[in-house]
């Protein structure tokens, strides 16, 4: 057992040319499926790049979500199950609020416009709040507990979040108000391609929020902390910064991400349920892993990889077939990426 | 011992029917003969059929009830928590068989509480008629039924028969809409992978191939898997050349979603399911592309039967509220008048006399052309109609207030309340197959 052990360690790390096998199997994955798509665009361009268009428009939603995960789990090495149900929530809540309004779907006026403009920050705040008071209630106090406490109440969240909204509105399928506007005027031709403002909408949205974030990580005093806190949380304290604060605006910041991103999911899809964070929430779980769980703008590009292949995969190859290859192109990154795409900047604890 | 004691209970039946045969006294009125219903009647659906029944019940006493008898209607309820439930109905099936009196049953409203309720109801061969169940499995042995319909009878003689067709030919009575009607000779069909979807659109694959149409893609998905996003497989269906997309599933399978994409894609072609699109969901999933979607349902809509026009005008002076009449009501009707005629021979039968269970079960079997509002019934050796007529169903987004209100099909309730599924011609596969 330990020589077949020792002869893998020994293969993994021989080296040609400066490079390991992982590797050179890495770049061949990659290479393989550059080529694949690059025949398709040349073959059918029109297709190709009408995938593209759908396939970043879900990507984007998918990014803003992993972004949640991946703060979370870069601070506290925690897996918070419960964000892919924070994220279903806050559409559901949106569509509550939007519903309290006189909007007119399927014609866009001022009225619509004001009331979208003021529902993003009044749910944002509301998950945000709600985010911080599940880490004080259920992760706080396992904070020194061991690793496999805390991701049992996140399981246990994830469960009563999403009891809460079948409580809320039963099994029954929620319609998110029609606000965008659509129809002739609203959508065009590019060279073949046929382009909406609703995909547009989602992904000028999405980069919005992810520059905002970058600046905000990059930028601020309280980014900087959050950094710090990540690298090292024991001597971050010693430097002065608040831990618990500084963990209580990561999970803020991560939900309102997710906030964003329920409305926008609600405002492109107008359908949701209350069991929709389940499956969202593990694929943009496996989109952060995909990009280096910890790594920020990993999430992002893990997001937008992740809905680039479903997206092709649904067309070239067929809707049964998604999962299976968007799970396999997984592991194999991880077999010979184990860090992800971009890696872990954060040092191994 | 089951076997023992239905047999002791049908002596008792017949010795009561018996005692109640002689005892009668003056003319006309030789005694009462009870008709049940189980039904879901906290619904609108249940109760409108319920009305159905008593409206022709009414109308058999007012002419004198059957052969000297008096018809007594007795309805009870399905429902639980406000929704139809197995249980419930075996109860109440149960307290039909306790009281002799009881020859018969309409119902009940939806299949699943049929499947529960045969196995009992048969060994007393007690008649079941329902007026609106449209699982297949129920009657025929196909290969998508999880259960087979000799195990519901136990080897029993069959007691339970049904008025309206069965959902296996919703999907041909599509293709034929499609390729006949609308002249498409090119699908892309998608399915919820359930296993009334799988079945539904396979029906209509087959008879679409049949007809000489082409199938360009057929795609499946699971919900849980697939979330709400259709836009790449709608890609994939209109690069492979579909002129129009067929759906089999139900709406809470997200099934309509994809009406709504298909204008993210700038792809306007017909878009075509079963009954389980025919819903207000539906309307809702496909906001703002909900114009022109087409459904099946396995029944004839009595109102656009003109033999039928004259007693849904009776029926509305009798019971005039608003949800009164149901898409079902004159399927009531006629499964009444079909149980009372049966009732009626099984009475000459006995010489007179209250005739037992099984009689009325037999006469009932023997039904041929009986003459009721939607049509004329023959009934197979199974328990399903020669009628054989499938409805499609277009939704017309543009109706005013006053149609809204009197439509027969369902409306939507979020994005267009002004859209609702309207009738618009119907299939009878009898004709179709002599």
């Amino acid at each position: 057992m330990a020589t077949s052990v020792s002869a893998l360690t020994r293969i993994r790390s021989a080296r040609l040319a400066g490079m390991t096998f992982t590797d050179y199997g890495f770049y061949v994955l990659c290479g393989t499926a550059i080529v694949l798509l690059a025949t398709q665009a040349v073959l059918d361009p029109r297709t190709f790049f009408q995938v593209l268009d759908f396939g970043i428009a879900d990507g984007a939603i998918y990014a803003l979500v992993a972004l949640g995960y991946t703060m979370v789990y870069g601070i506290i090495e925690l897996i918070n199950f419960a964000h892919g149900d924070i994220f279903t929530l806050s559409a559901v809540i949106g569509s509550a609020i939007l519903g309290f309004f006189t909007v007119s779907e399927n014609t866009f006026s001022l009225t619509e416009f004001v009331t979208l403009l003021l529902v993003f920050p009044v749910v944002m705040l509301m998950i945000g709040g709600i985010n911080v008071t599940i880490e004080r209630v259920a992760y706080r106090p396992l904070r020194n507990a061991p690793r496999l406490a805390p991701l049992i109440t996140a399981i246990g969240m994830s469960f009563i979040v999403e009891g809460v909204m079948y409580l809320w509105h039963g099994s029954a399928i929620i319609h998110f108000p029609d606000l965008l506007p659509h129809g002739p005027g609203f959508q065009t031709y590019i060279g073949g391609v046929f382009f909406t403002f609703k995909d547009i909408f989602v992904i000028v949205a999405a980069v919005i929020l992810v520059s905002l974030l970058a600046v905000f990580i990059n930028a601020s005093k309280l980014g900087k902390a959050m950094r710090a806190t990540a690298q090292d949380r024991d001597a971050a304290q010693l430097m002065g910064i608040d831990i618990n604060r500084t963990i209580s605006a990561t999970f803020f910041i991560g939900a309102v991400l997710a906030a964003a991103g329920g409305i926008i999911y609600g405002l492109y899809f107008n359908n949701l349920d209350y069991h929709l964070g389940f499956s969202v929430g593990l694929i943009a779980f496996t989109a952060a892993v995909f990009g280096g769980i910890g790594n920020i703008p990993g999430a992002a590009l893990g997001g937008l990889l992740i809905g680039l292949v479903k997206a092709f995969s649904d067309n070239y190859v067929g809707s049964r077939w998604t999962h299976i290859i968007v799970f396999s192109i997984l592991i194999a990154v991880l077999v010979f990426r184990p860090t992800g795409l971009l890696g872990m900047r954060v040092p191994e604890k | 011992m089951v076997r023992t004691r239905g047999l002791v209970v049908l002596t008792m039946a017949t010795l009561v029917a018996f005692a109640c045969g002689s005892s009668s006294g003056p003319a006309g009125s030789k005694g009462t003969i009870k008709i049940g219903s189980d039904l879901p009647v906290c619904t609108v659906g249940g109760q409108a059929v319920q009305n159905g029944i008593q409206f022709a019940i009414n109308q058999k006493n007012a002419a004198g009830g059957v052969n000297g008898y008096s018809i007594q209607f007795q309805g009870f309820d399905d429902c639980r928590q406000g929704s139809y439930n197995a249980d419930a109905g075996v109860e109440n099936v149960q307290k039909m068989l306790g009281d002799s009196k009881f020859l018969g049953m309409i119902g009940p409203y939806n299949s699943a509480v049929a499947k529960a309720e045969i196995p009992i109801a048969s060994p007393q061969h007690f008649v079941m008629i329902s007026p609106s169940n449209t699982n297949p499995c129920l009657t025929k042995d196909l290969s998508t039924c999880s259960y087979h319909p000799q195990d519901l009878r136990a080897g029993n003689a069959n007691n339970y028969w049904r008025v309206v067709t069965t959902d296996d030919y919703q999907g041909p009575a599509m293709a034929d809409y499609m390729y006949k009607q609308q002249s498409i000779t090119n699908v892309a069909i998608l399915d919820d992978s359930t296993v009334f979807g799988v079945g539904i659109a396979s029906a209509f694959e087959a008879e679409f191939k049949k007809l000489g149409g082409t199938v360009a893609k057929h795609s499946s998905y699971k919900k849980d898997q697939q979330g709400s996003d259709f836009k790449s497989i709608l890609l994939s269906f209109k690069n492979a050349g579909a002129k129009a997309v067929y759906v089999g599933g139900t709406d809470d399978q997200n099934i309509c979603i994809p009406r709504a994409q298909m204008k993210q894609l700038g792809w306007d072609v017909p878009f075509g399911g079963g009954d389980g699109i025919e819903t207000t969901d539906c309307i809702d999933q496909a906001t703002g592309n909900e114009q022109g979607i087409l459904a099946t349902s396995a029944g004839a809509d009595a109102t656009q039967v003109q033999g039928a026009a004259q007693t849904i005008a009776d029926f509305r002076k009798a019971f005039p509220g608003p949800n009164d009449f149901g898409g079902y009501t004159m399927q009531a009707y006629d499964a009444t008048n079909a149980l009372m005629a049966a009732i009626g021979r099984a009475i000459n039968n006995a010489n007179g006399s209250t005739p037992t269970r099984d009689q009325v079960r037999s006469e009932m079997a023997k039904t041929k052309g009986f003459v009721g509002v939607i049509g004329t019934y023959d009934f197979d050796e199974k328990g399903d109609t020669s009628l054989k007529i499938v409805s499609i169903y277009v939704v017309n987004g543009k109706l005013s207030a006053d149609q809204v209100k009197n439509s027969t099909g369902v409306c939507g309730s979020k994005t267009a309340k002004d859209a609702c599924f309207v009738w618009k011609t119907q299939f009878d596969f009898a004709k179709a197959s002599s």
